[in-house]
C-alpha cells in the first residue's frame, strides 16, 4: 500500500496538481492576509468567491473573452467587499456577521441571479465553451526541461498569477505607503489617526483589495478549475483560506506555504481515492486538523515568548 | 489682543463635555517663543483637556486660541500640525511592529516611484536625530526599543512634521531616572535651537530644573502664570494642592480595634520596568477609615489591583483577617467579606447593557437566598433590588432599566449599593466619587462613614484631597510607590502639609511611617 | 431613556429591515418575472392561504422546517451571548444526526426509549467536542472562530469516511446507512407528508427551557454577564473561563440535538453527504431574535415561511426559490447594523431626555408648592 502511495506521489502529475489546486486557495488566502493586516476579519471570502466566480463565467460568455470575464469577476469581488465595508464600517454591523450575511446571500443568490440573467438553473455548463476558459501557457525553455518542465509549465495564466501575487502582496504590504498604512491601521489605529491617516479609508482599501483577490480566486474556480460554474464550485475554499492565513501567521510567504499544504492534501486525496485501504476522506480532513494544531503551536509560542520576556526583565532588576 | 512675544495664547477657554463636566472654566494660558513652559496641576485639574484643545483633539466651548499672532480654529490634529504644533502623548502613538524610521514617516512617506523610499526614510530619521541630538536606531523595530527611545521617536515624529511648538504630556512618567536626565538635556538643546516646549508634569523637582515659566491649574481654572525662578516649591505646592470648598462630613471619633487588612512588603515592577510598589506595608483596622492620598500614578492603582487579585505582586503578602488573598479567585476574596468600589466603574463596576437588578446581583446571584433549586428566586431578587434602589436613592424608572442609561452618579450608586450591602468586613473604595454630582457624592461619603462606624474596615483611595482629608480617620500619603507619611489623626492636617508630602518635598522617618502597621 | 420607547424603536427598526428586504425582493421579481404580481402573491400569501382557504399542509411543512433551525438558533443564542463567535453549530448538526442514526441502528432497545437514547447520544457527543474550541480559546487565546470552522470540515470528512467505509448499506444505490429501528423514529405529529414530527414540540419546549436557563438561572445569567463585560464578570467573582466553556458546550448540545431530531424525525436512514447548512441559518435566526431565546421560534418561522413562499413561487411562477437567501441576507445585514436608523434613535433619546427634564422640573415645582 505504501509503495503504491509513494509511486503516486513521486509522479509529475501529482506535483502539477498541487499547484493547480493551491492557486484558488492562495488567491483567497492572500485576500485574507491583506484584510487581516488592516485589522478586518473577512469571513465573507467564500461567498465573494462564489458570486464573482459566477459573474466571471457570465461576463466571459457575454463578451466571449476570458480576460473580460476575469476582470469582471474582480470588479464584482471588489464591489461585494466594499458593500461589506459599508455595513461594517458605516452601519457598524459586526464584521463577522457582515461576512456571514455575504455567505448566506451567495448560496442561493447566485442561483437566482444565474436564472435571472440566463434562464439556466444551477450551473453554467451549457454556456461555457473552451474558448472562453482561462488559457494555459507553455513556458518556453522551461517546458522542455524534463520533470521540472512538466510540473511547472502548462498551468493556467491565473495559476502563475496567484504565485506571482504572493510577491506582489508582500511588496504591497512592505514596500508601498498604502501597505505601511494598512499595517499601521491594523496594529494601532490611534497612532495612524494621530498622523492624519484616515482609518476608514485604509480599511476600505484593504477590504477592496481583498475583494479583488478573492474575485480572481472565484474566476479561477469557475473559468478554469471546474470548467464551468455550479453552486458547489467554491466548496469552502474561502474558509480554508482563513485557516491558511492564520497558519501562515498572516504573512504572504508563510500563507503561501500553508496554502500549499492544503493543496498537497487535496491532491493526495484525489490520487489515493482509488487505492484499497486508504481513506480519501480522512486525508481530506488532515489539513484542517493540522490548522488547529498550527493555531495551538502558534498560541503556545506567543505565550512562552511573553513569559520569557517578563522573566528577563525581572532578572534585570 | 495678540502679542508678538507669545507663540501661543489661549484666552478665556471653557470646555464643557457632553456629560456636563466643565473641565476648563475661563482659562488663560500663554507661552513665549523659545521657552520651556510647565503646565502643572493634579489629575483632573484640566491640563490634559487644555492641551487636547491646543492640539485640535477637542474644540473649546468658548474662548480663543491664537498661534503666532493669528486666531486659529484647530478642528483636528492635522490642522494643529499644519500650524506647527506637535504633541507627544503619554501613551505612545507608535506602531510596534514597524521600524523607527517607518513610524517617523508614517502618513508622509518619501516615495521612489510607486514604492516607499525606505533609505530616504532612514536618512530623514538620522538627519533629524543628529540635528537635534535625539539618538535613535532608525532600523530597529519599535517593539524592541526601550521606553526612553520610544519617546525620542515621538519627539522626532513631531519635529519631522514641522512642529515648532512641542507639547509633552507627562513625559517623565514612564522614564527611569537616567532616561529623564537624558530627556532634559535634549529638551534644553531643542530650546536653544528656538523651539517652544510645553511640559505637563506635577513633579516639582523636574519643573524647577528645566522650565522658564509655569502655569498652575486647579479644578479647571488657572491659578496664574509664574516665573519658575521666582516661585518657591512651597508656593507651587500650595497653589496646586488645595481645596476650593471645604466640605465637612460629620462623624464620630473612630474606635479602631483589630487589624483586618494587612499588607506586608508588597513589591511590584510593571512592564515598563518601573517600581510601582516598593516594600509597601500598612494595616487597616476594624472601625476605621484609612485614607490613601497622593498624586495619581504613585502606586495607588497597582495596590488596589493586588488587593483584589486583578494583578499579582512580585513579592510580599496581603492578608484579610489572617487569610492570604494573593492569587485567590475574586469569588473567594468576596466570601471573606471584601468589597471593592473600582476606580473605573464602566470597566469593572457594571455591565452597561444589563439591567439595574442584574448589576446588583452580580456578586450574590449564587447565594442560596436567590435560588430555588436550579432556578432563580425572582421574588427575592426583586425584593432585594427594589430595597437597594430605595435605600441608595438610585434615580431610575424601575429595576429593569439598563444601567448604562443612568447618569454617572446613579451608576455609581448602583455599584455602591451592591458593594455596601454585601456585609463587608473590608471596603476598598477607589475614587468612589470621581466625576459624579454633588448629591450622589455626599450620599456615598455618608454611607462610607456609617459603615465604618458599624465596624467595617475602610481603605479609601482618592485623588480628591477634600474627600480623603475629611473622610479618613487616619491617612497615609503615597509617593513613588512608598508611603511618605502617616498621620494618625487627620484633624490637624492642612493642605500645605499634605502638598509637601504628596509632591515629595518631605518624607517622614521610617519609624513614624511604621506605626501604620499597628504591630 | 424610556424602556418602552426603546422597544418600540427596536420593533420599528426590525420592520424597516424586513421592508427593505422585501423591496429588494420585489425589484428582483419585477426584473425577472413575466407575472410579478402573481409571483409576489405566491411568495407572501400562498404559504398560508391557497385557493381562498387556509392550507394546513403548507403550514405543517413550515413548522417542520422550523424544527432544526430553532435548535441551531438557540445554540447560537447561547454561544453568542457569551460573545463567542463559534461556528461549530454546523458540524454539530451533522454529527448529532449521524450519532443518533448509528445508535438507532446498532443499539436499539426495541422500545421508544430509543429516541431518547439516540437524541441524548448525539447531543452529548457534540457537547463534548465543543470543549476543543472552547478550551483552546480560554487557555491559549486561539480564535474559536477559525478553530470551529476547521472542525466543521474535520467532522464532515470523518463522518463521510465512516459512512462510506464502515456503515454504508451496500444494497442501496445511494450512499446511506442501514435504516434505524422503527422505535428510534420520532413519530409524526400530524398525518400526511409534511414531515412534521413531535420534534417540533420538543423544539418549542427547549425554547422555553433555554429561555429559562438564560434568564432565570445562575448559569445563564453568568453567561450573559460574561458576554456583556468580561472584566465586570471577573471582578464580580465569576469564573470567566469556565463560563465561556459552558456556553459553547451547551451550544454544541443544542445543535447536536437539533441534528439528531431532524434525522430521526424526517428520515429513516442517515444520508447527509454534506454539511446541512442549519448551523449557518441558526446564526441568522439568532441575529433576528437579538440573541433572545423567546424570539427564536418567531425568527425561525420567518425564515421557514420565507423559504416556503419562495419554493411555492418557484413552483408556480418563473422565479427561482433561491431568492429566499437574498432576502434573508438583507434582513440579517440590517438587523445586525447598529447604526441603521441611528439618527432616528438619537432623536428619540433626545426627546426622552427632554421629557424627563420637564418631568423633573414639574416635580420640583410641585415639591416647592
Amino acid at each position: 500500500m505504501l509503495n503504491e502511495i509513494f509511486s503516486l506521489i513521486f509522479h509529475v502529475d501529482f506535483f502539477f496538481a498541487i499547484f493547480r489546486i493551491t492557486a484558488p486557495i492562495l488567491f483567497a488566502a492572500l485576500a485574507a492576509v491583506v484584510a487581516e493586516k488592516a485589522g478586518v476579519v473577512n469571513i465573507g471570502l467564500d461567498g465573494i468567491m462564489l458570486i464573482s466566480g459566477l459573474f466571471g463565467t457570465l461576463f466571459s460568455y457575454w463578451t466571449q473573452s476570458w480576460l473580460i470575464g476575469v476582470v469582471g469577476a474582480m470588479a464584482i469581488g471588489l464591489s461585494l467587499a466594499l458593500m461589506m465595508g459599508f455595513f461594517a464600517l458605516k452601519l457598524k454591523t459586526d464584521i463577522i456577521l457582515a461576512g456571514i450575511a455575504i455567505n448566506t446571500m451567495s448560496a442561493g443568490g447566485t442561483i437566482f441571479l444565474l436564472y435571472m440573467f440566463t434562464g439556466e438553473r444551477g450551473n453554467t455548463s451549457s454556456l461555457t465553451s473552451s474558448n472562453i476558459l482561462i488559457p494555459t501557457v507553455e513556458i518556453p525553455g522551461l517546458s522542455s526541461i524534463p520533470v521540472l518542465g512538466d510540473i511547472l509549465s502548462g498551468h493556467s495564466v491565473l495559476t502563475y498569477v496567484a504565485f506571482i501575487l504572493v510577491f506582489f502582496t508582500w511588496v504591497l504590504l512592505y514596500k508601498t505607503s498604502v501597505g505601511l498604512q494598512i499595517r499601521a491601521v491594523g496594529e494601532n489605529d490611534h497612532a495612524a489617526e494621530s498622523v492624519g491617516i484616515s482609518v476608514l479609508k485604509i480599511k476600505y482599501i484593504a477590504l477592496g483589495i481583498s475583494g479583488i483577490l478573492s474575485g480572481m480566486g472565484g474566476a479561477f474556480m469557475s473559468m478554469y478549475y471546474s470548467q464551468s460554474w455550479n453552486t458547489g464550485v467554491v466548496a469552502g475554499r474561502g474558509f480554508i483560506a482563513l485557516a491558511a492565513q492564520a497558519m501562515g501567521h498572516g504573512e504572504p510567504v508563510g500563507t503561501m506555504f500553508a496554502s500549499l499544504l492544503f493543496g498537497f492534501a487535496q491532491a493526495l486525496r484525489t490520487k489515493v481515492s482509488g487505492i484499497q485501504g486508504v481513506s480519501s476522506n480522512l486525508i481530506s480532513a488532515m489539513p484542517y486538523a493540522v490548522t488547529i494544531l498550527g493555531l495551538v503551536l502558534y498560541a503556545l509560542s506567543t505565550i512562552n515568548k511573553a513569559k520569557r520576556k517578563k522573566a528577563q526583565e525581572q532578572k534585570k532588576d | 489682543m495678540s502679542n508678538n512675544e507669545y507663540v501661543v495664547q489661549m484666552v478665556g477657554i471653557a470646555k464643557v463635555y457632553p456629560n456636563g463636566v466643565a473641565a476648563n472654566q475661563g482659562v488663560d494660558f500663554n507661552v513665549k517663543k523659545g521657552e520651556i513652559h510647565a503646565l502643572m496641576g493634579e489629575n483632573g485639574a484640566g491640563k490634559s483637556t487644555l492641551m487636547k484643545m491646543l492640539f485640535g483633539m477637542e474644540q473649546p466651548t468658548s474662548g480663543d486660541i491664537i498661534v503666532n499672532g493669528e486666531k486659529v480654529n484647530l478642528t483636528s490634529p492635522t490642522v494643529a500640525i499644519s500650524k506647527g504644533i506637535g504633541m507627544v502623548h503619554q501613551h505612545f502613538m507608535l506602531v510596534p511592529s514597524l521600524t523607527v524610521a517607518e513610524n517617523i514617516v508614517l502618513g508622509m512617506e518619501p516615495k521612489k516611484g510607486a514604492f516607499i523610499d525606505y533609505k530616504k526614510a532612514v536618512e530623514i530619521t538620522e538627519e533629524y536625530a543628529k540635528k537635534y541630538n535625539l539618538h535613535v536606531d532608525a532600523n530597529a523595530k519599535v517593539i524592541d526599543i526601550p521606553v526612553g527611545m520610544k519617546q525620542k521617536v515621538e519627539i522626532l515624529k513631531a519635529l519631522v512634521r514641522g512642529a515648532k511648538i512641542l507639547i509633552l504630556d507627562e513625559p517623565t512618567a514612564v522614564l527611569t531616572t537616567q532616561e529623564t536626565a537624558e530627556l532634559f538635556k535634549e529638551l534644553v538643546a531643542l530650546k536653544e535651537q528656538g523651539y517652544t516646549i510645553i511640559f505637563i508634569s506635577h513633579k516639582l523637582k523636574e519643573i524647577k530644573q528645566i522650565t522658564d515659566r509655569l502655569t498652575i491649574m486647579r479644578a479647571g481654572k488657572s491659578m496664574g502664570i509664574y516665573e519658575t525662578a521666582s516661585i518657591t516649591e512651597q508656593d507651587i505646592s500650595r497653589l496646586m494642592v488645595g481645596r476650593d470648598v471645604v466640605l465637612t462630613v460629620e462623624k464620630e471619633k473612630a474606635q479602631p480595634t483589630d487589624v483586618v487588612l494587612k499588607v506586608k512588603d508588597l513589591e511590584y515592577t510593571d512592564s515598563w520596568n518601573r517600581k510601582m510598589l516598593d516594600k509597601l506595608s500598612f494595616a487597616v483596622r476594624k472601625g476605621e477609615i484609612l485614607g490613601i492620598a497622593g498624586v495619581e500614578g504613585n502606586g495607588q492603582r497597582e495596590l488596589v489591583e493586588m488587593l483584589f487579585n486583578l494583578n499579582v505582586p512580585d513579592a510580599g503578602s496581603v492578608t484579610v483577617n489572617g487569610t492570604n488573598i494573593i492569587s485567590m479567585p475574586q469569588s473567594k476574596i468576596r466570601d471573606l467579606g471584601v468589597s471593592l468600589i473600582p476606580e473605573d466603574r464602566m470597566i469593572y463596576g457594571i455591565a452597561a447593557s444589563a439591567s439595574i437588578e442584574e448589576n446588583i446581583m452580580s456578586d450574590r446571584y449564587n447565594k442560596k437566598k436567590f435560588n430555588k433549586g436550579a432556578l432563580f428566586n425572582m421574588d427575592a431578587m426583586h425584593e432585594e433590588s427594589d430595597q437597594l434602589i430605595k435605600d441608595y436613592l438610585v434615580r431610575c424608572k424601575n429595576r429593569n432599566q439598563a444601567v448604562g442609561m443612568l447618569s454617572g452618579g446613579n451608576i455609581q450608586k448602583v455599584v455602591v449599593a451592591r458593594e455596601f450591602s454585601a456585609d463587608p468586613v473590608l471596603i476598598i473604595a477607589d475614587q468612589p466619587t470621581r466625576g459624579i454630582d454633588v448629591g450622589a457624592t455626599e450620599f456615598i461619603r455618608k454611607k462610607l462613614v456609617e459603615l465604618s462606624r458599624e465596624g467595617a474596615a475602610v481603605l479609601l483611595v482618592s485623588a480628591d484631597l477634600n474627600e480623603v482629608m475629611e473622610l479618613s480617620d487616619s491617612l497615609i500619603v503615597f509617593y513613588n510607590g512608598k508611603i511618605a507619611a502617616y498621620f494618625e489623626d487627620t484633624s490637624m492636617l492642612t493642605d500645605e502639609i499634605m502638598g509637601e508630602y504628596m509632591l515629595g518635598l518631605k518624607k517622614q522617618t521610617d519609624e513614624e511611617i511604621r506605626r501604620v502597621c499597628h504591630e | 431613556m424610556n424602556n418602552k420607547r426603546m422597544k418600540m424603536f427596536e420593533i420599528i427598526r426590525g420592520a424597516a429591515a424586513i421592508l427593505v428586504a422585501l423591496l429588494v425582493a420585489s425589484i428582483l421579481i419585477f426584473i425577472c418575472s413575466d407575472k410579478p404580481f402573481e409571483a409576489l402573491r405566491y411568495m407572501l400569501i400562498s404559504p398560508i392561504f391557497s385557493n381562498g382557504s387556509i392550507s394546513m399542509n403548507s403550514i405543517y411543512t413550515i413548522l417542520a422546517a422550523m424544527t432544526p433551525i430553532i435548535f441551531t438558533g438557540l445554540a447560537v443564542c447561547v454561544m453568542f451571548s457569551s460573545n463567542q463567535f463559534n461556528m461549530f453549530g454546523e458540524g454539530s448538526v451533522m454529527l448529532g444526526g449521524f450519532i443518533a442514526a448509528l445508535l438507532g441502528i446498532y443499539f436499539s432497545t426495541g422500545t421508544y426509549l430509543d429516541i431518547i437514547i439516540c437524541v441524548l447520544g448525539g447531543a452529548i457527543v457534540c457537547g463534548a467536542l465543543m470543549y476543543i474550541p472552547a478550551i483552546l480559546k480560554v487557555k491559549l487565546g486561539a480564535s474559536e472562530m477559525v478553530c470551529s470552522l476547521m472542525m466543521n470540515y474535520i467532522v464532515m470528512y470523518v463522518i463521510l469516511h465512516f459512512l462510506l467505509n464502515v456503515f454504508a448499506d451496500g444494497s442501496k444505490g445511494t450512499i446511506q446507512t442501514y435504516p434505524f429501528a422503527a422505535t428510534a423514529h420520532i413519530p409524526a405529529l400530524v398525518p400526511g407528508g409534511s414531515k412534521l414530527s413531535w420534534g417540533f414540540i420538543v423544539a418549542l419546549i427547549f425554547t422555553a427551557l433555554v429561555a429559562l436557563f438564560m434568564y432565570r438561572t445562575r448559569w445563564g445569567y453568568s453567561i450573559r454577564m460574561v458576554g456583556i463585560n468580561q472584566s465586570f464578570a471577573k471582578y464580580s467573582g465569576m469564573k470567566v473561563g469556565g463560563i465561556v466553556v459552558l456556553s459553547q458546550v451547551i451550544g454544541g448540545i443544542l445543535a447536536g440535538m437539533g441534528g439528531a431530531i431532524e434525522v430521526l424525525g424526517r428520515f429513516d436512514t442517515f444520508l447527509w453527504r454534506d454539511l446541512p447548512g442549519y448551523g449557518w441559518t441558526g446564526i441568522t435566526v439568532a441575529i433576528l431574535a437579538k440573541n433572545n431565546p423567546i424570539f427564536v421560534p418567531i425568527a425561525a418561522f420567518f425564515i421557514a415561511y420565507l423559504n416556503r413562499g419562495c419554493t411555492m413561487m418557484a413552483t408556480y411562477c418563473d422565479v427561482p426559490s433561491e431568492m429566499a437567501d437574498i432576502i434573508q441576507a438583507v434582513v440579517f445585514l440590517f438587523f445586525a447594523a447598529e447604526q441603521f436608523l441611528a439618527k432616528y434613535r438619537q432623536k428619540l433619546v433626545v426627546a426622552g431626555a427632554k421629557e424627563e427634564i420637564a418631568q423633573k422640573n414639574a416635580a420640583a415645582e410641585g415639591g416647592k408648592a
